[in-house]
């Protein structure tokens, strides 16, 4: 075994880009949830939609979006898609940050396809009689889903959510391939200049799981606090 | 008592790192020379992005280039077999560390931090880095991108003496030289750092384009280019080190320079600045 020394890696300029990566890594997370939620929340109710072609809409989101490896949805929305806006607001985007934007309009996509699919089964765990009910007493599709189905499939669909909150954090690493500085992205930067690859990779998993660990606990916690009832 | 407990608990240990693919300097062995000649087999790593040192030849399909004729030198001197292997920019040093290859011929710079985890040949090569730049962007010398955002190669020396020459830059990195050359060209950085070859090479392809980007006059480094040996590989340094030495003196060396940089070239370089007769480096 090498020698192995953390401390080179616990002080100073090297902590501190690891530290950076892992907050970029965790605000990465965080806001790709704000967006995929209620993204992924419509895309679920357009599959369960009466309409044919809403039901057609949300299908190929969810098949075309899921069939592709994010690699490619990170290189296509940071080289390939904004090549095509109008100049000036390209111009724009470019002089800003279009690593952190791209990646997380990439991530956004990729995760709302996953959690829709969540949800979808989450809604079809309510059972059928109880939309019939809701639209027998006059409310509308969506009035019937806000009342009546939506607050019974929380309960059933949170835990899922959580586990693929959990596909998110990991996720984030591919988007050092766009040169967002998340924290695979820091931590390659670390071992190419301190040449402490297995101290560099031993601090970052340790980061990983950690934030993993954390995230299960919360599905954890959830389904103690809010169990399972059945209607 | 080769087989002691403590041994084998050590070979899992080494084992369970490995799988994780995490950088570990294997445990004592056998001379590597001995192992190349009993597999009859020579591990080049190379970069096979890199015009004229390494690339993927449009028809053959084969990576060929300066480097790869080098270690097909080695592998000539030694009676083996040449077996290319390609690598990103940042696995160059961790692929070798690990056993994974032999050598590096990858567009590698010698230079006084990596003498302290791997061995250098002597250098075949002397490039410098510096920075290509839109010429509408006005940017005439490397002080002006203080504060500017500028693309390069992860894993290499570019980042740090980017960083070194303007403190206050911001650097985005990509896994190749054409990602981080196409990132510039669509404007998503003012300039990209990349050794003096590369840039060149990646200039003359532009075509007619090229008149829209200017390459500025200053060194940002000297980067001497070198085959990379494992640390302590004594031996096999030695053959390295005989077989360029052979190719200088045959005038092999010379003829292989023009031929892939050569004023016929696209490169055009018009003479060679350089021998290849020593393996120091300052630091």
């Amino acid at each position: 075994m090498p020698h192995l020394d953390f401390s080179l890696l616990l002080h100073g300029q090297y902590r501190e880009w690891l530290l950076s990566g892992f907050l970029f890594s965790v605000a990465l997370t965080g806001l790709t949830l704000l967006f995929a939620l209620p993204l992924s929340l419509v895309v679920a109710l357009l599959r369960l939609a009466p309409s044919k072609l809403a039901q057609a809409l949300g299908f190929a989101w969810v098949e075309g979006v899921r069939s592709v490896p994010l690699l490619v949805h990170m290189l296509f929305w940071y080289f390939a898609a904004p090549e095509a806006l109008p100049e000036s607001i390209k111009t724009w985007l470019y002089a800003h940050d279009i690593e952190a934007t791209a990646s997380l309009i990439a991530l956004t996509i990729y995760t709302s396809a996953y959690m829709a699919e969540d949800i979808r089964s989450g809604l079809r765990a309510v059972r059928g009689g109880q939309l019939q009910a809701a639209l027998a007493l006059g409310l509308s599709y969506l009035g019937s889903m806000r009342w009546v189905i939506l607050p019974q499939a929380v309960r059933v669909t949170v835990p899922p959510l959580i586990s693929q909150t959990l596909n998110l954090w990991k996720n984030t690493s591919i988007a050092t391939v766009i040169g967002a500085a998340e924290l695979m992205y820091q931590a390659q930067r670390v071992e190419t200049a301190s040449f402490r690859g297995f101290e560099t990779f031993a601090v970052v998993t340790a980061a990983y799981l950690g934030m993993s660990l954390f995230i299960t606990a919360l599905a954890q916690l959830y389904q103690w606090r809010y169990p399972l009832r059945v209607s | 008592m080769s087989f002691t407990r403590r041994n084998v608990a050590t070979r899992i240990l080494a084992l369970t790192a490995a799988a994780f693919g995490l950088t570990l300097a294997s445990g004592a062995h056998a001379d590597q020379l001995d192992d190349i000649t009993k597999k009859g087999e020579l591990v080049v790593g190379v970069l096979g992005t890199d015009e004229p040192n390494s690339f993927i030849d449009p028809q053959s399909r084969e990576i060929i280039g300066y480097e790869v004729d080098l270690a097909r030198a080695v592998a000539q001197k030694l009676g083996v077999k040449l077996k290319i292997k390609q690598l990103a920019v940042a696995a160059r040093i961790p692929e070798l560390q690990q056993g994974h290859v032999d050598l590096l011929a990858a567009s590698l710079t010698h230079n006084k931090e990596r003498e302290a985890v791997i061995d250098f040949s002597l250098t075949t090569f002397v490039t410098g880095q510096k920075v290509l730049v839109k010429t509408s962007s006005g940017i005439k010398n490397v002080a002006d991108l203080n504060g500017k955002k500028v693309v390069t190669i992860k894993g290499g020396t570019q980042e740090p003496n980017i960083r070194k020459a303007v403190p206050n830059v911001d650097v985005v990195t990509f896994e190749t030289g054409p990602q981080a050359f196409q990132a510039l060209q669509q404007g998503k950085g003012v300039a990209f750092v990349n050794d003096e070859v590369s840039l060149l090479d990646q200039h003359a392809k532009l075509g007619a384009a090229q008149a829209q980007y200017t390459i500025l006059p200053q060194n940002l480094s000297v980067e001497p280019l070198a085959i990379g040996i494992k640390k302590g590989e004594t031996a096999l340094k030695k053959v390295v080190d005989a077989t360029l030495r052979d190719l200088e003196k045959s005038g092999d060396a010379e003829k292989l320079f023009y031929k892939w940089y050569g004023p016929n070239t696209k490169l055009k370089f018009p003479t060679r600045s350089f021998k290849i007769n020593s393996d120091k480096v300052e630091a």
